[in-house]
């Protein structure tokens, strides 16, 4: 690997390393702010789920503060905050009382199943689309994909789930509308995460088609004598894939936003469902555990495509 | 010829159906004014020319309590992507025209709260909103300016070290000028765009917590806490889950219609 | 080897003749050149031959191939498009105009040159000995964004002539190139000569046309104005048009006196600057007196405009320090850039950028029009865009927007170096007459020797 594209790694390597690091301090200020914000008393909460809301009194509330330190000014309390989650110590959920780090594991394995079929399938979707539509630009694939791509960005990921699930669970009876654990209970999650990016990724590989067979290179390398399918296998595939994993940021993002919503709906035990749960009972621990997760999740896949645009283009990803 | 008559027609139809739904929002309030009053006795009742679209099952008037959530999202996204893009915007600027220090630190800043996705943002915020629209509305903003300052400052730094803003600077002309010459006119199309972008996801955010019930708190209506609560009757009153959903994807669809389309060639 | 034959080339939109009917002869070892300015129809000459007209646009007549030996040819309507796509590579190949652009930035240069060998087995081995030719052995594994642009004016070219393409087509191949490269291309199209295969060039530039020698054909608006040997043509053209073109070249401008120099007005010593690795000077010195008409020579990323800025304070030197006059505005140092279009706000129009510089100086409308009707400028182009006017005229402008401000010194880089021959004459000649009215210095920049011989009294090369 010669010296540009190491130095390309090194900081790719740093710069994502650094995002990390900031945007854990955002998540946990911010939590440290829901808790401030809170109403009742935070000891007595804790307390409460510990033995149980009719053992407890003042006294027990107390002996939390005084063991949590819940009494000192704000400004320790944070930095306390922030030194346990430096040495990932994330707590145990105020529902359960289970350790946050357990609970989450146990959920992260239904998500990663969740996002990367609902990938594919869009992959699958879009990228056909996409490419049928680029290279025949205002024929009927075009006009298609177009009315696809539109339809889906109007309908967000919890009403393309309803819908769906009103189709083919209400009035079919294909598939089973919520749970986990038959295969069936897949199906219905992943169509309407898998669809609704599939418009996007539609219309992100048509752009790009567009923009590559247009190019300067692409009509010299035509000029040489070269068959129209060996210009295209050659220089067309490789810069395609250029453009399109650059805007793979911009859906890993709807991904993230999707996976919470579509676990939700269908009640899939992902870490997007306990995060929603988490907000609903007030649980700041494994609000900042699942919250936390999901932009690690976000930052290592970002970094992944970073150094997928790097293998691909030797200029490396452009920088910002 | 206006905007409208110049445009292709899948713009043209975007126009209509956010003046349809602007229109439903204003003018809705003022015919159904009682969003509000329940009265348990006409329960579920069908639609009437008085009601037209009936009554949901606590026995309010649905088209009063769909207009009012349709003036309330509208508001109030429209508040949240206006402050972000202010905010963003200024930022940008200052963060392409000062470099070093400034620069670096509104880079790393923006780069963080990049790698939250918006919704999760919205999502803490609303929990500690508890319903109340202060809170919500800054997490919305929040979540949204750094598009536009990242835009901003990426066009900026282009447009200073720009030929024409070297000449007018030789030329005598201060800051003043270079802004309202050089950098306004080459942002505001891009920061229209993205308005509407915004202005989408906005609306979104704020119907999918209401959809979760973590959002604005009933009894004040939503587009999406209506839609829950109609869940449970779809077998009996279907237009109580169909209208909020048609006035939602109404909105979207203008919104993403009103962007102009790459050229076909 | 045969010759290429071409009889009743015409391109018409609709029933508009674009390009009038016209024949050439194509002969192997012998150039062709079309020589013209921009809107002349030379590019859709190249166009119609290719068989890559834009949509709405066809092209009538029809080439044929004379093969000597089987005493049968091959004739090809023009009219379609795709029977000449067959031929791309075999008989036609076409030297890109931006080399940079035209090279995949994803693929190697070596697979680039060798993808074009039409024979048996890999081109590997061709396209490793074409490159060696060109002195590009060691730019065989880099990728186009490595190279400079003399180096990738180098790939294009083995690329395109690998396959043994019997017809090359050059279209404004000396667009942008300084003194050096141009060199290099003459070399490269004289070596394609040698070879015994045919070269059509299009350009406006004359000293290519005659370095090329062989045949001339002169165009203008879609017609064709004089055809014929290029020794005769370039030395004793017959007619009116042609007579203009060459007397546009700088080496046939009347050498007029320059003004005296006056009291110093700006002193550079011991000037220094790098970029990263490269140090591109040391040790400048220069001094430019007032009404001074001074020239900067240097090939292409030798950092004239660099050392031109630094002069005017625009960047800080690495060493050495600027000493300017006292007692002169601030805007007494102005700037001429090279392409007019990036030098103005892109939407704003003419007349609001004007009238901002009018008032930030305080002087009247008036002076405006007077400098309007001396440079030949209608005042309704004032209601336009920037990129809504044409080069020159552009350019005749923003000399208007640093006239209106009285500078002491005008630092012109490479200002007509995108414009036509006829089109830079005018520009030249305004400067000059305006500068001298109003007794303001001059530095050019340029990589034109004959240029800069007739419009300064100094040249520096760097």
């Amino acid at each position: 690997m010669d010296s540009a594209r190491q130095r390309a790694l090194a900081r790719i390597c740093g710069q994502r390393l650094l995002q990390a690091a900031i945007v854990s301090l955002l998540v946990a200020a911010l939590c440290f702010l829901l808790v401030q914000q809170l109403p009742g008393d935070m000891a007595f909460r804790i307390a409460a789920g510990r033995y149980g809301y009719d053992y407890v009194d003042a006294a027990a509330a107390d002996a939390v503060r005084q063991e949590l330190g819940l009494a000192r000014p704000a400004w320790q309390q944070f930095a306390g905050w922030l030194g346990q989650l430096a040495q990932l110590q994330l707590g145990q959920s105020l529902v359960t009382g289970g350790a946050v780090l357990a609970e989450i594991a146990h959920h992260l394995g239904a998500t990663v199943q969740l996002a990367a079929t609902s990938v594919a399938l869009a992959l699958g979707v879009g990228l056909p689309l996409g490419l049928a539509s680029g290279l025949r630009p205002g024929g009927w694939a075009d006009r298609l994909t177009l009315a696809y791509s539109v339809l889906l960005r109007a309908l967000p990921p919890f009403l393309l789930g309803l819908m769906l699930m009103l189709a083919l669970s209400v009035q079919l009876g294909w598939a089973p509308a919520a749970g986990h654990g038959e295969g069936g209970n897949l199906l219905l999650p992943v169509l309407t995460l898998g669809l609704g990016l599939s418009g996007l990724t539609a219309r992100i590989v048509r752009d790009s088609v567009l923009a590559v067979v247009q190019a300067d290179y692409y009509r010299f390398a035509r000029s040489k004598g070269l068959a129209p399918w060996r210009v295209f296998l050659r220089h067309g595939l490789r810069n395609i894939g250029v453009t399109v994993v650059a805007y793979a940021g911009v859906q890993l993002i709807l991904l993230i936003e999707g996976v919470v919503v579509v676990e939700s709906l269908f009640a899939w035990p992902g870490i997007g469902h306990a995060l929603v749960h988490a907000i609903f009972w007030r649980d700041v621990p494994m609000i900042q555990g699942c919250t936390l997760l999901l932009a690690w999740l976000f930052v290592l896949m970002n970094t992944a495509t970073d150094l997928l645009c790097l293998a691909i283009d030797p200029r490396g990803p452009a920088e910002s | 010829m206006t905007p409208f008559t110049s445009c292709a027609w899948p713009q043209r139809l975007g126009y209509l159906l956010l003046a349809a739904v602007l229109l439903f929002a204003l003018a809705g309030p003022l015919l159904w004014p009682d969003y509000a009053g329940q009265q348990l006795m006409r329960f579920l009742e069908p639609a009437s020319l008085a009601e037209p679209l009936g009554r949901d099952q606590l026995g309010r008037s649905v088209i009063a309590r769909l207009a009012s959530a349709a003036r309330l999202s509208l508001w109030l996204a429209s508040l949240c992507v206006l402050s972000a893009a202010l905010l963003g915007c200024l930022l940008g600027v200052l963060s392409a025209w000062r470099g070093g220090w400034t620069d670096t630190l509104l880079r790393g800043i923006a780069d963080g709260v990049l790698a939250l996705p918006g919704l999760l943002i919205v999502l803490i915020f609303s929990a500690m909103a508890q319903g109340g629209f202060l809170t919500l509305y800054l997490g919305l903003a929040l979540a949204q300016w750094v598009e536009y300052f990242r835009m901003t400052r990426a066009r900026s730094r282009l447009l200073l070290a720009s030929p024409h803003v070297e000449a007018s600077r030789l030329l005598g002309f201060g800051p003043a000028h270079i802004v309202r010459r050089h950098l306004w006119p080459e942002l505001a199309p891009m920061l229209l765009t993205m308005m509407s972008f915004g202005l989408a996801t906005a609306i979104l955010a704020l119907s999918t917590l209401g959809f979760v019930g973590v959002g604005i708190q009933p009894p004040t209506p939503e587009l999406g806490l209506i839609m829950t609560e109609a869940l449970p009757h779809y077998s009996e009153a279907p237009q109580l889950l169909l209208a909020p959903v048609a006035v939602l994807a109404a909105t979207l669809a203008a919104l993403v219609l009103l962007r102009p389309l790459e050229a076909t060639r | 080897m045969s010759t290429i034959h071409l009889h009743g080339l015409a391109v018409y939109q609709q029933q508009r003749c674009l390009l009038n009917p016209l024949d050439l002869d194509l002969h192997p070892g012998e150039a062709l050149t079309v020589l013209g300015e921009s809107g002349s129809g030379k590019s859709l000459l190249a166009q119609a031959i290719m068989g890559t007209l834009p949509a709405g646009l066809r092209a009538e007549g029809e080439l044929s191939t004379e093969d000597e030996l089987r005493h049968h040819g091959r004739h090809y309507p023009l009219h379609d498009a795709a029977n000449r796509r067959q031929l791309w590579g075999e008989l036609l190949a076409i030297l890109p105009q931006e080399p940079v652009t035209a090279l995949d930035p994803t693929m190697r240069v070596l697979p680039q040159v060798a993808e074009g060998w039409r024979k048996p087995g890999s081109g590997q081995d061709a396209a490793r000995h074409s490159l060696a030719q060109l002195g590009l052995q060691t730019a065989q594994r880099h990728y186009p964004h490595q190279l400079s642009g003399g180096m990738a004016q180098r790939v294009a070219f083995a690329a395109a002539t690998l396959g043994g393409a019997r017809v090359l087509l050059a279209d404004e191949p000396s667009k942008g190139l300084d003194g050096g490269a141009c060199d290099t291309l003459r070399q490269l199209l004289q070596q394609h000569l040698a070879n015994g295969q045919c070269l059509l060039t299009i350009t406006h530039d004359i000293a290519l046309a005659r370095a090329l020698g062989g045949q001339v054909l002169v165009m203008r608006g879609g017609e064709v104005v004089e055809q014929g040997p290029a020794s005769r043509i370039l030395s004793r053209p017959a007619h009116p048009y042609t007579q203009q073109l060459l007397a546009a070249e700088p080496q046939a401008w009347p050498t007029i006196a320059h003004p005296a120099a006056g009291d110093w007005l700006l002193q550079g010593r011991g000037l220094a600057k790098a970029y990263g690795k490269q140090q591109l000077f040391r040790d400048i010195d220069i001094d430019i007196a007032a009404g001074e008409r001074v020239a900067l020579l240097a090939d292409s990323g030798a950092g004239k405009s660099t050392l031109g800025n630094m002069l005017l304070g625009l960047t800080a030197p690495d060493h050495g320090s600027v000493r300017r006059r006292d007692g002169l505005p601030r805007t007494a140092w102005q700037k001429l850039y090279q392409d007019p279009v990036q030098a103005f706000a892109p939407r704003v129009t003419l007349h609001t950028a004007l009238h901002d510089v009018l008032k930030r100086c305080g002087q009247p409308w008036s002076s405006l029009e007077a400098l309007l009707a001396r440079l030949r400028l209608s005042p309704a182009l004032l209601q336009r865009l920037p990129s809504q006017v044409s080069g020159g005229e552009l350019q005749r402008l923003a000399l208007i927007r640093t006239l209106l401000l009285q500078p002491a010194l005008l630092f012109a880089d490479e200002p007509t170096s995108r414009l036509d021959p006829v089109t830079q004459r005018d520009t030249m000649h305004c400067l000059r007459d305006e500068l001298g009215r109003i007794g303001c210095a001059l530095l050019l920049v340029t990589h034109d020797v004959a240029l800069a011989g007739k419009s300064s009294a100094r040249q520096i090369r760097l």
